[in-house]
């Protein structure tokens, strides 16, 4: 009974199928099929995929060579292809073409001329924005490169501003983003190797590493995740980072994203590997490191002293954004005698006529401070942040006068949320703000031991994290071999060693570095 | 599958929420704060009278705080049996739970210290989680309850500091000793010390004008002071015997036992000496003991012999005479002498009174007689307390000269006179 009801059903799928002719079914069988001798059938074929003339940008152009008269079509997308290229060296030199017997790639006066002979292939070319040219009687179509996708220039980096150092930042082309890595690196063992790794946009992935630096394990283990995702479409790399990242529900980020090439080629020497990918004004650099998120590299920019002062600050800021809120809750509704006389006087004073408990009061104010930062971020004006923040202070300080918040809150949630800035990796950003709030939760419960048992969980935590197999506070613990890059930065003559826990094929990075 | 542990571990995360209950804590603004407690002899016994010092957290705390017109701190008074219990007995008067976070100072007034039954009170100090170890401890003259009411500090509005202030700077410049908390119970359970608590007063005899030679040769109340800077003064030491008063020392008596004792830094001396010259005049100078003192012991002597080698250095301030004795190396020698002679004597006096009146020893010199003794048992058996009243004391004072001024040279009295 089933069986024939299911028989029935099937039979009319199918029937349904030949009825609609514009099936899926359909157009992969356009797809699959091989160039034909006769020109007109090819031309109708492509006509068909790419519904011309309904598809406006999709150009095809019907004459014939110059000498023999033989018929040729010529097609691309013209807004991804330089039409001028197309008209230059292959219309003009196929009209004027006085040889009788001369064949299509040898008239031809591009770079390059593919033969293919799959429908396929045709399709993929065209997409890409090359121009395809049919003969009449041949088995071959004849594809060209011309692609010019629009796109921004190099511009100055926004994200990742540098005093001293390189301005330019990654675009959306790949090849830019190529020739800005290429630029700094020039060495024929520089490799960049393409992986395509979406099903229905072909999304295509340049994984660049330098041979006989990175680990051929590392390099195989990634390339083997890239080529077995299974997904319709990866739009950017942004994407990318979370569908290979191993922990995606971890609060700490374990790939690097930058907009810099020169980090990106710094990286590449140490035996990092760099994910780019077309429509993505960034790289991803994997495997990376806490310090990786916690460095800038102006630090290495600047000259010793400076640089490490920096990185102090940094830490610093690190630890004020983090603890300074739960801090002060824990110690005025915990611990009220660690705090000096005089201060926790006038903290009593100024709660008199204060409504609200302190952990609610403190944690009203983050609030306000995060929903102020997020909406200056979306103001479409880059003064947003600096009036959303300043607005925030001045709103701060209305409450104050109101009598609902403290004015030692303010400076107390001001202070946390000025310093979380120092901190210029978004990713590491985020969670930290995050953590904030645990912190925070925890010390309204349990005042200080709620705090050392939530950051020493987290130290836990940290310490079990891997990276693409490496450990997420190398080389620190465990220790490894490396240039001592951590906290500090050593002096630069002597950061002589890649880092050891990328397993590098090559260790050592300079005899001595000094001058010869 | 997953959705269930998530929600599995939700629940047990609001379960802790609800097992952390927040026991402990204590809004600041729920709080009032005793900066100081006063213990006087309450008639009932077993009881006490307990006199708390408490701090307005919006005076003088910041401009937002408005209450500029209340009092700076108010004081209560109760019977009680003990200061804990206390606590919640006050606050049939005061609104907020009192907190002893800020607490610097206990006063005890000399009436109820020179009681035997005031260590038993003041041992409960030992008990509280609240109290810390290093307040300190001052004797008044009078009730302390007379004391708070009469002493009003000018400039320092918020009475901790003053409490602060006052101490620190007192035990700096040696006229008050270092009477914290832990000093009395470590001294009391040594039981071979004499125990020093700061002294102060503020009943100050309008009509006596007791001027001595050495100003601050004398207790709390003894000394003129006239203007309105304060009613109190803090000046030399009340002395304590097993946990009970006996006695006072003055201000140039409490100095020298600190001189002596190694536990208890002097930083800044100032002081005057008679002029070996001329003798009208006296030298002012400033005592720094840069060394500590070496005590050498011959217990097996009968009687025990104590030498205590004291090196000072001595900077001369002043030359009123002006004699110049700076220039001349027999005029240094001679002040150094007079010095030393004049040094030992008073500190020679010193010994006398804590032999013969107090019979027991406040420069902890029973730390270094335990180095004599193989075991502790051998020392017990000496009995240090016992014994000190009949020793043989000589203190040598091993002077060296520092600065004379910032211009050592003066011009002579007479070149300017002729």
């Amino acid at each position: 009974m089933f069986k024939l009801l299911k028989k029935l059903t099937g039979r009319k799928q199918k029937l349904n199928r030949i009825n609609l002719k514009d099936t899926l079914e359909d157009q992969s069988n356009q797809k699959d099929q091989s160039v034909s001798r006769q020109i007109d059938v090819n031309i109708e074929r492509i006509k068909k995929i790419y519904q011309i003339p309904d598809n406006k940008d999709v150009k095809v152009r019907e004459f014939r060579i110059g000498g023999n008269g033989k018929r040729i079509a010529i097609f691309f997308i013209s807004s991804i292809t330089d039409v001028r290229t197309v008209e230059d060296s292959a219309i003009k030199p196929l009209l004027q073409e006085t040889d009788m017997d001369a064949e299509i790639d040898k008239i031809l006066s591009t770079q390059n001329v593919t033969a293919i002979s799959e429908i396929k292939e045709v399709v993929t070319n065209i997409n890409t924005g090359n121009a395809v040219i049919f003969a009449d009687y041949e088995t071959k179509a004849y594809a060209f490169e011309c692609a010019n996708f629009q796109g921004r220039s190099v511009e100055r980096a926004e994200n990742e501003v540098l005093v001293k150092g390189s301005k330019e930042a990654l675009t959306e082309k790949v090849i830019v983003n190529l020739s800005l890595i290429r630029k700094r690196i020039k060495n024929e063992s520089l490799i960049a190797e393409s992986v395509t790794i979406s099903e229905r946009s072909r999304n295509e992935v340049f994984m660049l590493y330098i041979r006989n630096v990175a680990d051929d394990k590392l390099v195989g283990n990634i390339k083997n995740r890239l080529q077995n995702l299974d997904v319709d479409a990866i739009q950017n790399l942004s994407l990318l980072e979370q569908y290979i990242e191993e922990r995606r529900l971890s609060l700490f980020p374990s790939i690097l994203y930058s907009e810099r090439p020169d980090r990106a080629a710094s990286f590449l020497e140490d035996g990092h590997i760099i994910l780019l990918m077309d429509n993505s004004p960034d790289a991803l650099i994997l495997p990376a490191t806490f310090w990786s998120f916690f460095h800038t590299p102006e630090e290495h920019y600047l000259r010793f002293f400076f640089g490490n002062f920096v990185r102090f600050i940094r830490v610093i800021a690190m630890f004020i954004t983090i603890f300074t809120s739960a801090i002060y809750i824990a110690v005025t509704s915990f611990h009220a005698e660690m705090i000096p006389a005089d201060l926790l006087l006038a903290i009593a004073g100024s709660r008199e006529k204060v409504p609200f408990p302190i952990f609610f009061e403190i944690l009203l104010m983050e609030a306000a401070f995060e929903l102020i930062r997020e909406a200056g971020l979306r103001v479409p004006n880059p003064m947003g942040p600096t009036i959303g923040i300043v607005g925030a202070l001045i709103l701060g300080q209305a409450a104050v006068e109101a009598n609902i918040i403290s004015p030692i809150v303010i400076i107390v949630v001001a202070l946390s949320g000025l310093t979380s800035f120092t901190i210029s990796d978004i990713s590491l950003n985020y969670a930290l703000r995050i953590i904030r709030f645990l912190f925070i939760l925890s010390a309204g419960l349990f005042g200080i031991v709620g705090m050392t048992s939530l950051f020493a969980v987290g130290i836990f935590y940290l310490v079990s994290l891997k990276s693409f197999g490496v450990p997420y506070l190398a080389p620190m613990t465990p220790n490894y071999l490396s240039s001592g890059d951590t906290i500090f930065r050593r002096v630069i003559t002597h950061e002589k060693f890649r880092p050891g826990y990328l397993k590098p094929t090559d260790m050592k990075k300079k005899s001595n570095g000094a001058v010869r | 599958m997953k959705l269930k542990k998530i929600c599995n571990i939700c629940l047990v995360l609001l379960l802790l929420v609800n097992l952390a209950g927040c026991w402990d804590q204590k809004g600041l603004d729920r709080q009032v704060f005793v900066i100081g407690i006063g213990l006087d002899k309450a008639e009932e016994k077993g009881k006490v009278n307990v006199t708390y010092l408490i701090a307005n957290p919006e005076v003088g705390s910041s401009q937002t705080a408005s209450a500029t017109d209340e009092p700076s701190f108010m004081t209560i008074t109760m019977r009680a049996s003990d200061f804990v219990s206390m606590r919640n007995n006050a606050n049939v008067a005061i609104a907020r739970e009192i907190s002893y976070d800020l607490l610097s100072v206990i006063l005890v007034s000399e009436e109820f210290a020179r009681e035997k039954e005031f260590v038993r009170f003041l041992y409960t100090a030992e008990k509280d989680r609240e109290i810390k170890r290093d307040i300190h401890l001052v004797v008044t003259k009078e009730k302390v309850k007379e004391f708070f009411g009469r002493n009003n500090p000018k400039f320092l509005k918020r009475p901790h500091k003053f409490y602060e202030f006052m101490i620190e700077r007192g035990v700096e410049i040696g006229i008050i000793p270092d009477s914290e908390l832990h000093h009395f119970f470590r001294v009391t359970e040594e039981d071979s010390n004499l125990f020093l608590s700061a002294f102060a007063t503020t009943k100050i005899p309008s009509n006596k004008d007791n001027y001595r030679i050495n100003e601050s040769d004398a207790v709390a109340g003894d000394l003129k002071v006239k203007g309105d800077a304060n009613n109190a003064q803090f000046l030399g030491s009340a002395v304590f015997l097993e946990g009970e008063m006996i006695g006072t020392m003055t201000g140039v008596e409490t100095r020298i036992v600190m001189l002596l004792h190694d536990a208890i830094p002097v930083r800044d001396v100032l002081t005057t000496f008679q002029d070996p010259f001329s003798e009208d005049y006296q030298l002012a100078v400033r005592i720094n003991q840069q060394k500590k003192s070496v005590v050498k012991m011959d217990l097996k002597a009968k009687p025990p012999r104590i030498n205590v080698k004291l090196p000072l250095t001595i900077d001369v301030l002043t030359d009123p005479g002006m004699e110049n004795p700076v220039e001349n190396k027999k005029k240094v020698e001679r002040l150094r002498s007079e010095f030393e002679k004049e040094m030992e004597s008073k500190i020679m006096e010193v010994v006398r009174i804590s032999q013969e009146e107090f019979k027991a020893e406040p420069f902890g010199w029973s730390l270094h007689a335990r180095k004599e003794f193989k075991t502790l048992k051998e020392y017990m058996n000496f009995d240090w307390m016992k014994t000190y009243p009949d020793m043989k004391v000589k203190v040598d004072v091993d002077l060296r000269f520092g600065k004379f001024g910032r211009q050592p040279k003066t011009p002579s009295y007479k070149g300017i006179r002729d």
